[in-house]
């Protein structure tokens, strides 16, 4: 039982993370229809980045944040305005932007192998040893406080959404995008700012990953997959859906070490893929629209 | 709907040609004197030929792109190999054995994930892919984990005699690529691919043409497997298994034009020349290479190679034959895809030759 309530509170916190990731993923895909296939290369290359400005400028990674966010912004409108703006939008384009955003992972693949080898990095705190008690067990204060900036984001993010003109704006555009012409919204710059905003998340995730585990050029593509997992239980858009989502598959994983060997852990989420997929493809809540 | 044409999937003339250029390739490396690197290299381009075509019957004819074939080309390869360890069995029923290993291995997964469309078949591949490799190396039992599986060199074709059999294995693929896609199949495959709830309201069944096409292009990619695992005739999970394998199928289907039969044997060709011509001395920079070119591709000419030739053909089509009703027209009406596939029964020819 006391076991089953330090797993639990373990799997809470990697929730907090787990949404985050995800939400950058589902945002795009909210919006252009597209998912986003680099996304894993983003979250690499945030925590590289992240790395190098602890390692050379000795900037704590908490800090890095806001860097990292407006670094991944402009990457993010840059990616749109110079690649994913010529795409075929629809069904026929959907095969293309992922082969498209796929060759994109490859080069910051390469990139990042090119100026930093393929060697195992992590970014070692002060703070990393340390840990702190919840209900009489201990935590490492790093992934309290992943946990925290996380829901901090996400909060932000929904206020975002929800209480200004630019949020109405992307929602509107994800439902009908012809109609918000009409109306005078301007949906090219919408798309750039969503496209930008869901690489800016993804480079927040990569921030939070490089504190929590060690990367190389090829860390990320399990992140994809448990992103897109997580928006497929939840559903595309709302914060609270991927909040959800995000603790199903946390607990599903944490959990998952009662029966399977740890090294399975990442086919725990694709096999919950599978069964919410076939079972409920509309996602557990029966949502999938950003709204 | 098939009754209008004189032979039911391929024309006298393509056969024809396609004979040829078999018996060419056949003949080559006893009349040339090639090298026994470029024989090698040849042989094994056959194998990545038929493996990307086999990719390209579910990616191209029905539009699923899988990130997963690794998955595959690891069950085939790791089959065939324990059953010519432990039996002895002949290579060419091991590679087969694999190979339907591999096939049912592809539908136990696919079945379920088939129902899906688009990005949602395509990342649950990554997780199969991902999956499968996890498992297979650390059931070191099975795969020989890190330090892999040594075949017997005694035994089987020799790395000369590999040419041969990476010959009919193209052959093979061929045939069944035309055959899905000339056949009523084929057609039931293109409706499945433009609209999935149309074709079903045509009386197409969607779930088993689609398994039906994942069972051919998995046993294919197992058999292939088997191939590579006897050429190498030593392998090992993180090899076999490897994402990166998975990419190189898409990589030559896109380079060379995905969902025609010319694109993906010539899009091998070209993924092969890189592979050891360039990409040998700048080992560093072939992941990035590879990502430019699929931007590239898919930016300016998303059926590749395919779409380049179709291009000079209707530059020079439009000044010798300006009445020529095939080329230009049917592509202007919007189906490129088909023109191109039409082309490659004819171009198939040159295609075939390294």
């Amino acid at each position: 039982m006391r076991e089953a309530l330090t797993l639990a509170i373990s799997a809470i916190l990697l929730a907090g993370f787990y949404a985050a990731m995800a939400y950058g993923l589902g945002l795009i895909y909210g919006v252009l229809r597209i998912v986003n296939l680099a996304h894993g290369g983003i979250i690499m290359a945030a925590a590289y980045l992240t790395w190098q400005l602890f390692d050379r400028f000795g900037i704590d990674p908490y800090l890095a944040i806001p860097i990292a966010v407006v670094v991944f912004f402009l990457i993010g409108v840059g990616l749109y305005l110079g690649l994913v703006r010529f795409l075929p939008r629809g069904p026929a384009g959907a095969v293309q932007s992922l082969l498209l955003l796929f060759g994109v992972w490859l080069v910051i693949r390469n990139i990042v192998y090119l100026l930093f080898t393929g060697n195992d990095q992590a970014i070692q705190t002060r703070y990393a040893t340390s840990s702190a008690g919840i209900l009489g067990a201990h935590y490492s204060v790093t992934r309290i406080l992943v946990f925290l900036v996380a829901v901090v984001a996400l909060v932000a993010l929904h206020l975002l959404l929800t209480r200004t003109y630019l949020g109405k704006a992307i929602r509107a555009v994800a439902q009908n995008p012809d109609s918000c012409t009409l109306a005078g919204i301007n949906v090219e710059r919408v798309y750039a700012f969503t496209f930008g905003l869901g690489t800016a998340l993804a480079g927040l995730a990569g921030v939070l990953a490089s504190t929590l585990f060690a990367f190389n050029p090829s860390f990320g593509a399990s992140e994809l997959l448990k992103s897109f997992v997580i928006i497929v239980l939840g559903g595309m858009g709302s914060v609270l859906g991927i909040a959800s989502g995000a603790v199903v598959l946390a607990f599903a994983e944490v959990f998952s070490i009662y029966v399977v060997p740890p090294y399975l852990t990442t086919a725990v989420g694709f096999v919950l893929l599978v069964v919410v997929l076939v079972l409920r493809p509309g996602g557990l809540f029966g949502q999938r629209v950003l709204r | 709907m098939t009754a209008a044409r004189p032979l039911p999937w391929i024309s006298l003339r393509a056969l024809i040609t396609f004979a040829v250029v078999v018996l060419v390739l056949w003949t080559g490396p006893l009349v040339l004197p090639l090298g026994d690197y470029t024989h090698n290299i040849i042989g094994l381009t056959f194998m990545f030929m038929a493996a990307a075509l086999a990719w390209n019957w579910l990616g191209g004819f029905v539009g699923q792109i899988s990130f997963g074939h690794s998955a595959m080309f690891g069950v085939g390869g790791f089959v065939a190999a324990r059953l010519m360890l432990a039996f002895g069995l002949p290579t060419v029923v091991g590679w087969l054995v694999g190979g339907l290993v591999a096939g049912g291995y592809a539908l136990l997964w696919g079945h379920p994930t088939l129902r899906l469309r688009g990005p949602y078949f395509s990342i649950a591949t990554i997780g199969v892919g991902e999956a499968t490799r996890l498992i297979a190396t650390y059931w070191s039992d099975f795969t020989g984990g890190s330090s892999g599986l040594s075949l017997p060199l005694s035994s089987g074709p020799t790395k000369y005699q590999l040419y041969w059999y990476g010959l009919y294995l193209l052959v093979a693929a061929v045939a069944i690529s035309y055959w899905l896609r000339r056949s009523r199949i084929g057609l039931a495959l293109l409706a499945i691919k433009e609209d999935v709830e149309a074709a079903a309201d045509v009386g197409v069944n969607a779930t088993r043409y689609q398994d039906l096409v994942l069972f051919l292009s998995g046993t294919m990619v197992g058999v292939c497997g088997g191939f590579y695992a006897s050429y190498q005739a030593f392998i090992d999970p993180q090899d076999m298994f490897s994402f990166d394998r998975s990419i190189s199928l898409i990589l030559m289907t896109v380079i060379g034009g995905i969902g025609t039969v010319l694109g993906a044997t010539g899009g091998a060709v070209v993924f092969v020349i890189i592979q050891e011509f360039l990409l040998a001395n700048y080992s560093q920079l072939y992941l990035g290479l590879y990502g430019i070119l699929l931007i590239l591709i898919i930016l300016f000419e998303p059926l590749g190679l395919t779409g380049l030739l179709l291009r000079l053909r209707r530059l020079i089509g439009y000044r010798r034959l300006p009445a020529d009703a095939g080329g230009p027209a049917s592509t202007a009406a919007g189906s490129a895809t088909e023109a191109a596939a039409a082309e490659g029964q004819k171009g198939m020819a040159e295609e075939a030759q390294p």
